[in-house]
């Protein structure tokens, strides 16, 4: 039973989030070095305050693992998961704590670092609240899932339904809102976030734009995962997409409004916090170059069975070319007209594949 | 009508469905087989759903890879177990499709009546019974002017007088428009009152031809 709870909600959910593992991961133990992190613990267990902050990220986490499982015991073909109601309790919330376990191992591993500092400084309270943080997230999620799985379809608040039609090009974007709520909310959130702290950083010291290029770099890295998640959305509930007589040229224009929707928001953001130095043309340059590139994504992941990992080392590796060329003064003109034209080409390439082996 | 040369469906290497030629003939082809014998596949594989070897060419003219606008446009396809985003309406669905299928002015609410979809029209279909979404399916595939319909399991989930209002139509299209209809069934498709052109057994991966 454990091996098909693993594979049906655990196995499921890191795939979903290998993307923002990756880039987690990257940033965590790419940029900040041991030593930072030694440092950091430190710093978390003399102050309850920081402790607190730590707290916090990891709600954030462990309601993102729930909101997961419950969105999985509601979707149709999971309903044989409701079997599981019958198992008694005590043997259910096991099976739920060790799902969950597995689940915060991504916490569960930071404050086993955290508790052996703790033992190291003999900081007894800190430790304390660690251990106590992390049962409570254990024992808090294994609480919310079993409520749902007894409690299944409940009247839940729904965004209102839309008395308009809605076109084409905001069928994801809504799904998305709808479906994947924190997903987009986190996936703005880092993606604006990186942009408006190279904006801020820039005039702090003798930056050049191409520190602006990596921001946008980074921005394109975290929608990186979006084309899967709209080929997914596509493949289970628009099959009949295939069948519409639209030309090549049309459905990468759908896809490029799709996206221009989705990657709007950065342009408020590099507009409104753009450094005064910068001309407001290489703002906009720079937002169009950052659409181009979201397209060349797309147009390189749609409709392929690629393996997350895969596709998240891929990104990595073209994340460290990416950084050696600007470094070498690639200009953002050669950076957009780069990106749209191998968007459009390889999207042509690959369309005649979807249909023809 | 529609010719089928040298096609070969694989799934991960394993070769599912090969159909080294058919031709079918205007008119309503009834394919029959077994759970998981590829009817669905074949039908998925000639609305351009899946990539495939081989060529599928309609009235000698518009072949699926050489021309894939004029070919969808003409190809429509009902699928047997139809979803849709919960969050949409038929009125979406039906916006969207009709669109890109140059849907004539007044064809969707025609066909909203007779399949009784107007009733719902405006429900996200997240509250959609299995049959009002059998409905909507059936719906967008009649939508435009097609010279081939695709309806894998149309009596699926159907209520007796909707199906009979649908066969009704098909008729009609059959007679006065010479659309031509392939379609699957488990039910007895004799009972339908449809003339069957031709019928073919889907097995082990063959399409043949039942007497």
């Amino acid at each position: 039973m454990l091996t098909v709870l693993y594979r049906v909600l655990v196995l499921p959910f890191y795939i979903r989030n290998a993307g923002t593992f990756g880039l987690v991961f990257y940033f965590a133990f790419g940029f900040m070095r041991p030593m930072d992190h030694e440092a950091l613990i430190a710093s978390a267990l003399g102050s309850f305050f920081l402790l607190i902050l730590f707290a916090l990220a990891w709600v954030l986490y462990t309601a993102r693992t729930v909101s997961f499982i419950r969105g999985q015991l509601a979707i149709p073909e999971h309903l044989f998961l409701q079997t599981f109601r019958l198992v008694p309790i005590r043997r259910r919330c096991f099976y739920w704590f060790v799902l969950f376990t597995q689940l915060l191992l991504p916490i569960i591993g930071y404050a086993a670092w955290m508790l052996a500092r703790a033992v190291h400084y003999q900081s007894w309270a800190s430790l304390l609240f660690i251990i106590l943080a992390v049962l409570c997230l254990l024992i808090g999620s294994v609480l919310a899932v079993d409520y749902r799985l007894l409690r299944p379809a409940p009247d839940t608040v729904r965004l209102p339904s839309l008395r308009f039609r809605l076109p084409y090009e905001l069928f994801f974007p809504t799904y998305w809102l709808r479906h994947e709520p924190l997903s987009l909310v986190f996936t703005k959130l880092i993606s604006c976030g990186i942009l408006v702290g190279i904006c801020r950083l820039y005039p702090t010291d003798d930056y050049d734009q191409r520190l602006l290029l990596i921001g946008l770099m980074l921005a394109i890295i975290t929608h990186s995962q979006v084309g899967r998640q709209l080929h997914q959305f596509e493949q289970r509930y628009l099959l009949l997409l295939a069948n519409l007589p639209l030309s090549v040229a049309r459905r990468f224009g759908q896809y490029a409004l799709i996206y221009g929707l989705i990657w709007f928001p950065e342009l408020l953001i590099v507009l409104h916090n753009g450094p005064i130095s910068v001309p407001v043309y290489y703002l906009i340059g720079l937002w169009l170059t950052g659409w181009g590139w979201i397209m060349l994504l797309h147009s390189l992941g749609y409709s392929r069975s690629i393996n997350p990992d895969r596709w998240q080392i891929a990104i990595f590796w073209g994340f460290i070319g990416g950084l050696l060329a600007i470094m070498f003064g690639w200009p953002l003109l050669a950076w957009g007209v780069v990106g749209w034209l191998v968007a459009v080409g390889y999207w042509y390439r690959s369309s005649r594949r979807r249909v023809q082996l | 009508m529609l010719t089928v040369a040298n096609l070969t469906k694989a799934y991960s290497g394993r070769t599912v469905l090969t159909v080294p030629a058919l031709l079918l003939s205007p008119g309503i082809h009834y394919f029959q087989g077994g759970n998981g014998s590829g009817k669905t596949t074949f039908f998925r594989t000639v609305a351009g759903l899946l990539p495939f070897a081989g060529q599928i060419t309609l009235d000698d003219r518009y072949e699926i890879s050489r021309d894939p606008v004029a070919y969808r446009m003409r190809v429509n396809y009902a699928e047997a177990e139809p979803l849709y985003p919960d969050f949409l309406t038929a009125r979406d669905l039906a916006g969207f499709v009709g669109r890109a299928k140059l849907a004539p002015a007044g064809q969707v609410d025609t066909l909203a009546e007779i399949l009784g979809v107007s009733t719902f029209w405006t429900q996200p279909t997240g509250t959609f019974s299995s049959g009002m979404l059998k409905k909507l399916s059936l719906l967008l595939a009649l939508l435009g002017k097609p010279r081939l319909v695709l309806l894998d399991e149309p009596l699926t989930t159907l209520d007796v007088a909707t199906a009979a209002r649908l066969f009704d139509l098909i008729r009609k299209l059959r007679d006065e428009q010479e659309v031509s209809f392939m379609l699957t069934s488990h039910q007895d498709v004799s009972l339908t009152g449809l003339t069957l052109t031709g019928s073919w057994q889907v097995g082990d991966g063959i399409i043949t031809p039942l007497p």
